[in-house]
């Protein structure tokens, strides 16, 4: 019985024992005793087959937005609509003021798989774009009276492709599919009017503190459809004070980090879609042109600071000059798009001007890790 | 009541022998490891039921700011902003569940002094899916580990 009665006492104190060591203080980030390191210099992977590939990001660079909740607003300017005729008359050329054009900017970019050898993101993006005119009772051009009354909205599914190749190489694509008018998001366009842009690109990453690209795109960033070649430059100074964050020409930054929490960009982004207008077989004073799209592109001169608030989200504010690279209007019947680049002859529909306001737009972002 | 007892030793032997069993299974994580960046190698440890990971290597071990060994420099705690990098303890607390996967943890990324929830999965007996994510796994990124051969101790 006094055996019994001792094997239970040492299960218990066996018991204890563990429960003891499983309170040791594990909080130091310190190593508790001296460690020769050189021990781990030279060693080989396990299995023989392993690969190391090129990661997607280089050391420095801006965490990538997972979600973003942002406001836009451009200051006064005015808008030059050009005169056009139809079978209801001549609307002639007017000049107009908008006080401002503004609104929510809203976009999501999700990891769907995320490994060294791949990484695939899907993202959505909705973006609210609202012309405050300046006495709007006096607006007699059809373009001017459409954007008083409906807005532009844009909104669009995108994925991005990392595939590196090796420790150095990889490929990166880029598509998107984008529904852009003057629609309500509560009665959005017909889906043959998406618009597609895509771009393929290989590169290299030579350092951790250095990747580059060359590729091909298809893309609506000048407003109307081309097809242009894309180069792709990040790099960050030894000190990591300094770097570049580049995809010429949808936008050029040069990063200054203040410290890894505190970021400012200097540089520019292109901006551009095409916004179908009175495409829902409304009556308009346009309806001989009731296949009409805006070929809205702009270039977005700023100064750009990004700032943790707290854990994993981000402030980011920019300010800068809107520089108006084309308003004009095409005529595009069914969607079905053409191609005119730099040095078509197709002419447009109408040819307006828009002086170029300051802007500012702010966003609220949670990043990733 | 000697029967009595015998059940309970024989309960209580099932018991601690099948902690051991999983203790055991769970004890593969240990071991040194590399992340697919190449740049460190981490040492995985278990102290007390827990496991934990230190860097132990560093392919750049010197800051080249300071032209001193790299420290935490950027640790939101700026106490802790001295501390050196080799011998930092970035994965902490996990415990291993039947599944081939140790939870409950976190990982620290030193670029950027954030600690993120993290989930470690070994897909074989030499690769490990690390899983670092803010609050819902969705939210997250995945790096490959791969083990290293352990190093034999010095004389």
């Amino acid at each position: 019985m006094f055996r019994q009665k001792l094997g239970i006492m040492l299960l218990m104190s066996v018991g204890f024992c563990q429960f003891a060591i499983g309170q040791t203080d594990t909080t130091s980030t310190q190593t508790e005793e001296e460690e020769d390191y050189s021990m781990y210099d030279n060693l080989d992977f396990v299995d023989e087959a392993a690969k190391r590939f090129a990661p997607a990001k280089i050391k420095g660079i801006s965490p990538a937005k997972l979600i973003t909740v942002g406001y836009d607003w451009q200051g006064k300017y005015d808008i030059t609509a050009a005169g056009y005729t139809t079978s209801e008359g001549t609307f002639a050329e007017q000049t107009a003021t908008v006080n401002s054009t503004q609104g929510l900017r809203l976009e999501a970019n999700i990891p769907v798989i995320s490994k060294n050898s791949l990484i695939v993101q899907v993202g959505a993006r909705l973006w609210d774009i609202n012309y405050d005119f300046d006495n709007p009772t006096s607006l007699t051009n059809p373009l001017l009276t459409t954007l008083h009354n409906n807005d532009l909205a844009s909104m669009g599914l995108n994925s991005t492709i990392f595939k590196p190749l090796n420790e150095e190489s990889f490929l990166l694509f880029q598509v998107s599919a984008d529904m852009n008018g003057d629609y309500q998001f509560d009665d959005p366009q017909n889906f043959r009017y998406t618009k597609y842009s895509v771009a393929a690109l290989w590169g290299k990453r030579p350092t951790d503190y250095k990747q580059w690209a060359v590729g091909l795109s298809r893309t609506y960033r000048g407003g109307d459809l081309n097809y242009i070649p894309v180069v792709l430059f990040n790099w960050t100074s030894p000190t990591k004070k300094w770097g570049t964050e580049i995809l010429f020409p949808a936008r050029a930054h040069v990063r200054y980090t203040v410290n890894p929490r505190n970021l400012l960009f200097f540089g520019y982004e292109a901006e551009g879609y095409s916004f179908r207008i009175g495409n829902q077989g409304q009556a308009r004073p346009d309806q001989d042109f009731d296949d009409l799209e805006i070929r809205r592109s702009e270039l977005r001169f700023r100064l750009m600071y990004e700032r943790q608030i707290k854990g994993f989200i981000w402030l980011s504010a920019q300010a800068g000059y809107r520089y108006n690279y084309s308003f004009n209007v095409d005529q595009i019947p069914d969607g079905e798009d053409f191609y005119r680049g730099f040095f078509g002859d197709q002419e447009f529909i109408q040819e307006n001007e828009l002086t170029n306001p300051l802007y500012v737009s702010f966003s609220i972002n949670l990043v990733s890790p | 009541m000697k029967k009595l007892v015998s059940v309970v030793l024989l309960l209580l032997a099932i018991t601690v022998s099948g902690s051991l069993i999983a203790q055991d299974d769970g004890d593969r994580l240990v071991g040194v490891w590399e992340p697919s960046h190449g740049k460190a190698k981490v040492k995985i440890e278990k102290i007390g039921t827990k496991y934990y990971g230190k860097i132990v290597w560093l392919k750049e071990p010197i800051d080249a700011e300071t032209n001193k060994p790299k420290v935490d420099k950027n640790n939101p705690d700026e106490k802790m902003r001295s501390t050196p990098l080799r011998g930092y303890r970035i994965l902490k607390d996990f415990q291993y569940t039947d599944k081939n996967e140790w939870t409950e943890g976190t990982i620290y990324d030193p670029e950027n002094g954030n600690t993120y929830s993290c989930i470690i999965k070994m897909t074989d007996e030499n690769t490990l899916d690390i899983r670092g994510f803010i609050g819902v796994s969705v939210l997250g990124r995945t790096d490959i580990w791969k083990r290293l051969k352990m190093p034999s101790k010095k004389k």
